[in-house]
C-alpha cells in the first residue's frame, strides 16, 4: 500500500501542474480550513502539502475536531460571526442546517470535475439549486454483515425450514431477517441481530425502514408523514425484535460504537453496518467474526425497495471567504480522483464514479474485499440521503424518544407514532415551514 | 488618591471578583438576554427579536421538562447523600490505618483522576449488556444467566448513572472527611475517652460535629458539581432510553447545541439555575450553623 | 482474664472487619479505573470478548505503538495534548490558589457588610450550567481573538476553580486560631508578614488539598475546553480522547493508552502532594 500511495503522489503532483491549478496560482493566499479530525480521516490530509507546493497557498488548520463536535463549533460560530475562515468539512445530514455559512460551489468548480462524481451524492450535496460541498470518499451506507457458518451448519437449515417453511440462505427481506433473528437467537450468549437505539441513529434506521416498506417520511410540505401505515409497519418490525428477545435488550442504548464492538465479538448473526467497520470487523486482531465474515446487500422491505439511508463527508467553502478561488482549488483537490484513491485504499466508499471503478478493479484477488465492495455498490444504487429540511437533526430529537418508549412497551406503535408526529407537527409549524 | 482607601478585604477579594464577573456574570447576562428571545444558533438575526417571556412560559408548561427536572432533584438527592456516606466511612478507615497510608490514601483518589468523559465511556462499556464487563462476570459466576439491560430499565439505568457519579465522587468527600479528621483536636477526644464514652459516643459527640464543617463543604461544592455530570450522562445514556433517564442538563445541551435553540435551552437553563442557588444556600446556611456549635465565627 | 480475652477477641473481631471492609471498598475504587489499565495493552478481540477472557492471553504494547504513530496509522499528537493539559493545569491551578488565598483569608478574618451575600454569590457561579455558559463565552472569547489559545482556557478553568478554592482556604483558615496570628503582630510582624510565616504553614495542608482539586478538575476537564480549543494549539487530552472516535466507530483500546498516559501524571502528582497532607496532621497538634 505504501507503493501505491507513492506511486499516486507522483502521479498527482504531475497530474495538479498539468489540469487545474497553475503552479504559484495563489501565492501568498493563506486558507483557513476546519477538518474532520480522527484517524479514519487523517490520511488525506498528508496530501495537503502536494497542494501547497502546486499552487504556491498555505493552508492553516484551525480546527480539527470529530464530526459532533466540529457541528457545535460551525453554529457556534454562526452565532458569533466569526466565519471568515474558508475551508470546512461538512456532513450530507447536516449540511442543511447552516444555510448561510456556505456559498454555492457551481461556478467555481469547473463542470467537468464535477461531472465526475456519484449523480446521487451530487443530488444530494445540493440544496435549494446550490452545491454546497464536494463529497470526499467517504460515503456511508450500511449493508448486511453477517457470520457465514451459521448458513453451512445443516441441522441449523433443516431446523429452519420445518419451522418456517423456506430455506435457510443469507436474507434478502427484512421480513426474512425478522425470522431468522429470532430462530438464531440463544440469549445470553448468542442475538440474531442488533439495531442502534438511540438519537438520530435509530430515527435513520427507522427513515429507511419506511421509505422500505413505501412510505414517505415527510409530506412534501415536510408535515409527518412517518404515522402511516408503512410507518407502523416500519416500527413494528423493530418492536417484534424486541419483544422476541432477538436483540440484546440493551440495544435501544446503542450507537454506532457499541453495535461494532458487539458484532466482533462473535455474539451476533446479522449485523447491518457501515462500511467503516469492514476493515475492523476482518481484523483477527480486532474481531472474533474474522474468516467468517459475509457482507450481502442491504435487504428489502415489504414494497422490494432495499434500506438505504446513506450519507457522506465532504467539504465546503464559507460564504465569507477572501479567496474563494483558491478554497474552492483546495476543495477540488481533497475530493479528486487521486485522493479518492488514496482514501478509499484504506476501506472507506468513494464517491467518484472512476475510483468506484477502479477500486473494483484494485480488489480483484481479494475475495473478501470483492464481496465487500460489491454488497456496498449494489446497495449504494438506490441509496438515498435524509430529508432535505434543515430541521431534520431537530425532528429526529423528537421521534427518537418515541420510537423507544414503542420498543420498551411503555407506548403502543399506534400511540408512540401519533406522539412523535404530534411533536414534529408543532415544531414545524413553530418553525413556520407551513 | 489618598481619597478612598479600599479596606483590606475587598483588595483581597477583587481579584475574585473581577475573574468572576468576567468569565462568569458578562456571559450570563447575556444568555439572560437570549432567553426572552427566539435565538436560534443558525439564525444569528433571531437574537434582535424580543417575544417576552415566551421561552419561559414554554419550558413551565412542558411535562417533559418538569419530568427532568424532578429527576435531576432525585439524583442529586441520592448521589449526594450515599457519596457522603461512603466518603464518611472510607475517611474513617483509612485514618485508621498506620502503615502505607500514604499509597492508600492515593489509591482512594484514584478515581478522581479519570476525566469524567472517560468515565462515561468506561461506565458504558462495563454496563454493557451484552459484552459489558459487569454482565459477564456475573454470568461467569453462574449468579445469573440473564443478560441484564444495565443502561435500558429505568431503574437501573438510574442506578448506572448513580453509581459512576459516586465512583467518580466518593473520594472527594472521603478526602475532605480525612482532612478534617486529622484537624481534630486530641484534647477532647482523649477527655472523652477519660470520662468513659463508648467509641461511638465519642464519635457521634466530639468527631462529628467537629466534621460538620467539612462535610457541608463538601456537599455544597459537590452540589454545584454534579452540574458538570453532564459528560457522564450524555455519554453513558444521552437521557435515554424513552427519557427514561432524561436530567436537566441533557435537556438543556441537547435543545441548546443539537436543535440549535439557545434562546429555549437559556431559559431553561434560568430556571435550573434557581435549582443550584437553592441546595448552595441550605447547604451554607448548615455550613454556618455547624460552624456557630463550633464557635469558628461566621 | 475471661473479660480481658472477650476484650481481646473483639479487637481481633473489628480488626478484621476492618480489613475487610477496607478491602472491598478498594476493590471498588480500583478495579474499573485497573480495567482501563489492562485495556491498554490488550488486543482489541479481548477486551470486549464473549465469553469473557478474564486472564489476558497477550499483552502487548499495540495500542502505544499506534498512538505514537504517524497520522493516518492510528496516530494522536500525544505530546503535543500533554503539553497543552500541563501548561493550562499548573497555571491556572496556581493562579486559583493565590486569588483563592486572598479571597479565603478576607472572609475568615475580616468582618464585612454583605459578607454572607458576597460568599454565596461567588460559590454560585460555580453553579451555572456549563451550557448557559459555554456559547456567551465563546462568542466574548472570540470577539477578543482568544479562542484555542493557552491564556483563553486558564482564564475559564481559573473562574471554575476560584470558588472552590476560595471555600476551601476559608474553612482551613478559621480553623487557625485568631490568637496566632495576633502573637505574631505583637511581636513587630506586619500582617502580611504574619500571615506568610505562621498562618500559610499552619493552613498548608488545606491550600495543598485545594490546589490537588484544582488542579485535577483542570486536567479533566472536557466540556469548556472542547468549546474553547479547535487545534492542538490548545487542545488538552481530554478532548484528545475523541480523536479516536469517528462517525461511526470508536476505537476504545486506544482511548484506554491515552487515558493512562493522563492518569499517570496526576496519580503521581497527588502522590506528592500526600505528604503535605500530612501536614494537617502537625496542624490538629497545634491546635490542642
Amino acid at each position: 500500500m505504501t507503493k501505491f500511495t507513492n506511486g499516486a503522489s507522483i502521479a498527482v503532483l504531475a497530474l495538479g501542474l498539468a489540469s487545474g491549478a497553475q503552479a504559484g496560482q495563489f501565492d501568498g493566499v493563506t486558507i483557513d480550513a476546519k477538518l474532520i479530525g480522527g484517524q479514519q480521516y487523517e490520511a488525506l490530509y498528508a496530501r495537503i502539502p502536494e497542494w501547497e507546493a502546486a499552487t504556491g497557498a498555505k493552508v492553516n488548520i484551525i480546527s480539527k475536531k470529530n464530526h459532533f463536535e466540529l457541528d457545535k463549533e460551525f453554529k457556534s460560530d454562526i452565532a458569533a460571526g466569526t466565519t471568515g475562515w474558508c475551508v470546512g468539512s461538512n456532513h450530507s445530514s447536516f449540511a442543511a442546517q447552516y444555510p448561510s455559512l456556505y456559498t454555492d460551489l457551481n461556478g467555481l468548480i469547473a463542470q467537468d470535475s464535477i461531472d465526475g462524481f456519484v449523480g446521487a451524492n451530487i443530488a444530494a450535496a445540493t440544496l435549494g439549486g446550490r452545491l454546497v460541498m464536494l463529497p470526499r470518499a467517504q460515503f456511508d451506507v450500511s449493508a448486511l454483515y453477517y457470520q457465514k457458518d451459521l448458513y453451512t451448519d445443516e441441522a441449523k437449515s433443516t431446523a429452519f425450514k420445518a419451522e418456517y417453511g423456506y430455506d435457510l440462505t443469507v436474507p434478502e427481506t427484512w421480513a426474512q431477517v425478522k425470522d431468522q433473528a429470532i430462530f438464531f437467537a440463544d440469549g445470553p450468549n448468542f442475538y440474531g441481530t442488533q439495531y442502534a437505539g438511540k438519537d438520530e441513529a435509530i430515527v435513520g434506521r427507522y427513515y429507511e425502514m419506511v421509505v422500505a416498506e413505501g412510505g414517505k417520511f415527510f409530506n412534501d410540505d415536510f408535515s409527518p408523514a412517518f404515522d402511516s401505515a408503512e410507518g407502523k409497519q416500519a416500527l413494528q418490525w423493530f418492536v417484534d425484535l424486541y419483544d422476541a428477545k432477538a436483540v440484546p435488550a440493551g440495544t435501544t442504548n446503542y450507537l454506532w460504537d457499541d453495535l461494532g464492538n458487539g458484532f466482533a465479538s462473535g455474539t451476533i448473526a446479522l449485523n447491518l453496518d457501515w462500511p467503516g467497520w469492514a476493515g475492523f470487523f476482518s481484523d483477527p486482531s480486532a474481531s472474533k467474526v474474522a474468516g467468517n465474515l459475509g457482507v450481502a446487500p442491504a435487504p428489502k422491505g415489504s414494497a422490494g425497495v432495499r434500506t438505504g439511508w446513506s450519507g457522506f463527508h465532504g467539504f465546503s467553502v464559507t460564504e465569507q471567504c477572501d479567496d474563494k478561488a483558491a478554497a474552492a482549488s483546495l476543495v477540488d483537490f481533497l475530493t479528486n480522483e487521486d485522493s479518492q484513491k488514496i482514501e478509499s485504499a484504506a476501506g472507506p466508499l468513494p464517491t467518484r464514479t472512476a475510483v468506484w471503478d477502479y477500486v473494483t478493479e484494485d480488489a480483484k484477488g481479494d475475495a473478501f474485499r470483492t464481496e465487500v465492495l460489491a454488497a456496498f455498490k449494489e446497495t449504494a444504487k438506490t441509496a438515498f440521503a435524509v430529508p432535505a429540511t434543515p430541521l431534520w437533526i431537530e425532528a429526529t430529537n423528537l421521534i427518537y424518544p418515541e420510537l423507544q418508549a414503542a420498543i420498551l412497551s411503555d407506548k403502543t406503535v399506534d400511540e408512540a407514532l401519533a406522539d412523535a408526529a404530534e411533536a414534529v407537527d408543532e415544531m414545524m409549524r413553530e418553525e413556520g415551514v407551513y | 488618591m489618598k481619597r478612598f482607601k479600599m479596606p483590606p478585604w475587598l483588595v483581597l477579594l477583587l481579584p475574585a471578583i473581577i475573574i468572576l464577573s468576567a468569565v462568569v456574570l458578562i456571559p450570563l447576562v447575556l444568555s439572560l438576554y437570549s432567553s426572552f428571545t427566539p435565538y436560534k444558533l443558525t439564525r444569528p438575526e433571531s437574537l434582535y427579536k424580543w417575544i417576552g417571556t415566551f421561552n419561559y412560559e414554554k419550558a413551565l408548561g412542558d411535562t417533559k421538562f418538569w419530568a427532568a427536572f424532578g429527576r435531576t432533584i432525585l439524583l442529586l438527592t441520592i448521589a449526594l447523600n450515599l457519596e457522603m456516606l461512603c466518603g464518611l466511612g472510607l475517611a474513617l478507615m483509612v485514618s485508621k490505618v498506620t502503615r502505607g497510608q500514604r499509597a492508600l490514601r492515593t489509591a482512594m483518589m484514584f478515581p478522581m483522576m479519570f476525566s469524567p468523559i472517560l468515565v462515561g465511556f468506561q461506565f458504558k462499556f462495563i454496563f454493557n449488556d451484552n459484552v459489558g464487563l459487569v454482565n459477564n462476570a456475573l454470568q461467569s459466576l453462574g449468579i445469573t444467566d440473564m443478560a441484564i439491560p444495565w443502561l435500558v430499565d429505568g431503574k437501573l439505568a438510574m442506578f448506572a448513572i448513580i453509581f459512576a457519579e459516586m465512583w467518580t465522587s466518593t473520594s472527594v468527600f472521603a478526602i475532605l472527611i480525612l482532612a478534617g479528621l486529622f484537624a481534630i483536636p486530641q484534647d477532647p477526644l482523649e477527655a472523652a475517652k477519660v470520662d468513659g464514652c463508648t467509641p461511638i459516643q465519642s464519635f457521634r459527640f466530639v468527631t462529628l460535629p467537629f466534621l460538620m464543617p467539612f462535610i457541608y463543604i463538601a456537599m455544597a461544592i459537590r452540589s454545584l458539581d454534579v452540574a458538570r455530570a453532564y459528560d457522564i450522562v450524555q455519554i453513558m445514556t444521552n437521557g435515554g432510553p424513552a427519557r427514561r433517564t432524561e436530567l436537566l442538563w441533557t435537556l438543556i445541551g441537547r435543545t441548546g447545541y443539537v436543535d440549535a435553540k439557545m434562546g429555549y435551552a437559556n431559559a431553561m437553563g434560568y430556571i435550573s439555575i434557581f435549582l443550584a442557588i437553592f441546595f448552595t444556600i441550605y447547604f451554607f446556611r448548615k455550613l454556618t450553623a455547624a460552624r456557630a456549635e463550633l464557635g469558628m465565627g461566621v | 482474664m475471661m473479660q480481658s480475652v472477650s476484650a481481646q477477641n473483639r479487637k481481633r473481631i473489628a480488626k478484621t472487619a476492618h480489613f475487610v471492609g477496607l478491602f472491598i471498598a478498594m476493590s471498588i475504587i480500583c478495579i474499573p479505573g485497573l480495567w482501563i489499565v489492562l485495556n491498554s495493552f490488550r488486543p482489541t478481540v479481548e477486551i470486549m470478548a464473549k465469553p469473557p477472557v478474564w486472564i489476558p492471553n497477550e499483552l502487548n504494547l499495540d495500542h502505544y505503538r499506534a498512538m505514537f504513530g504517524g497520522a493516518g496509522e492510528g496516530g494522536v499528537p500525544v505530546l503535543t495534548y500533554f503539553r497543552n493539559s500541563m501548561i493550562i493545569s499548573i497555571t491556572s491551578t496556581v493562579i486559583a490558589l493565590l486569588v483563592g488565598m486572598g479571597g479565603g483569608y478576607a472572609f475568615a478574618r475580616y468582618h464585612f457588610k454583605g459578607k454572607s451575600a458576597i460568599f454565596v454569590g461567588l460559590m454560585v457561579t460555580r453553579a451555572v450550567p456549563g451550557v448557559a455558559l459555554s456559547l456567551p463565552l465563546f462568542i466574548i472569547f472570540a470577539r477578543l481573538g482568544i479562542i484555542d489559545t493557552h491564556f483563553g482556557i486558564i482564564l475559564a478553568y481559573v473562574a471554575m476553580n476560584v470558588p472552590f478554592t476560595i471555600w476551601l482556604i476559608d474553612g482551613f483558615m478559621r480553623q487557625i486560631p485568631k490568637e496566632l496570628a495576633e502573637a505574631a503582630e505583637i511581636d513587630g510582624c506586619t500582617r502580611w508578614q504574619a500571615f506568610w510565616r505562621v498562618e500559610f504553614p499552619v493552613a498548608r495542608s488545606g491550600i495543598a488539598s485545594a490546589g490537588i482539586f484544582a488542579f485535577l478538575t483542570s486536567w479533566n476537564e472536557y466540556a469548556l475546553a472542547s468549546q474553547l480549543s479547535r487545534s492542538t494549539t490548545s487542545k488538552t487530552m481530554p478532548v484528545g480522547l475523541l480523536d479516536f472516535t469517528s462517525e461511526f466507530t470508536l476505537n476504545w483500546g486506544g482511548m484506554c493508552a491515552l487515558a493512562v498516559l493522563m492518569i499517570l501524571p496526576a496519580l503521581v502528582l497527588t502522590f506528592l502532594v500526600q505528604k503535605h497532607l500530612i501536614a494537617g496532621l502537625t496542624f490538629g497538634g497545634v491546635k490542642g
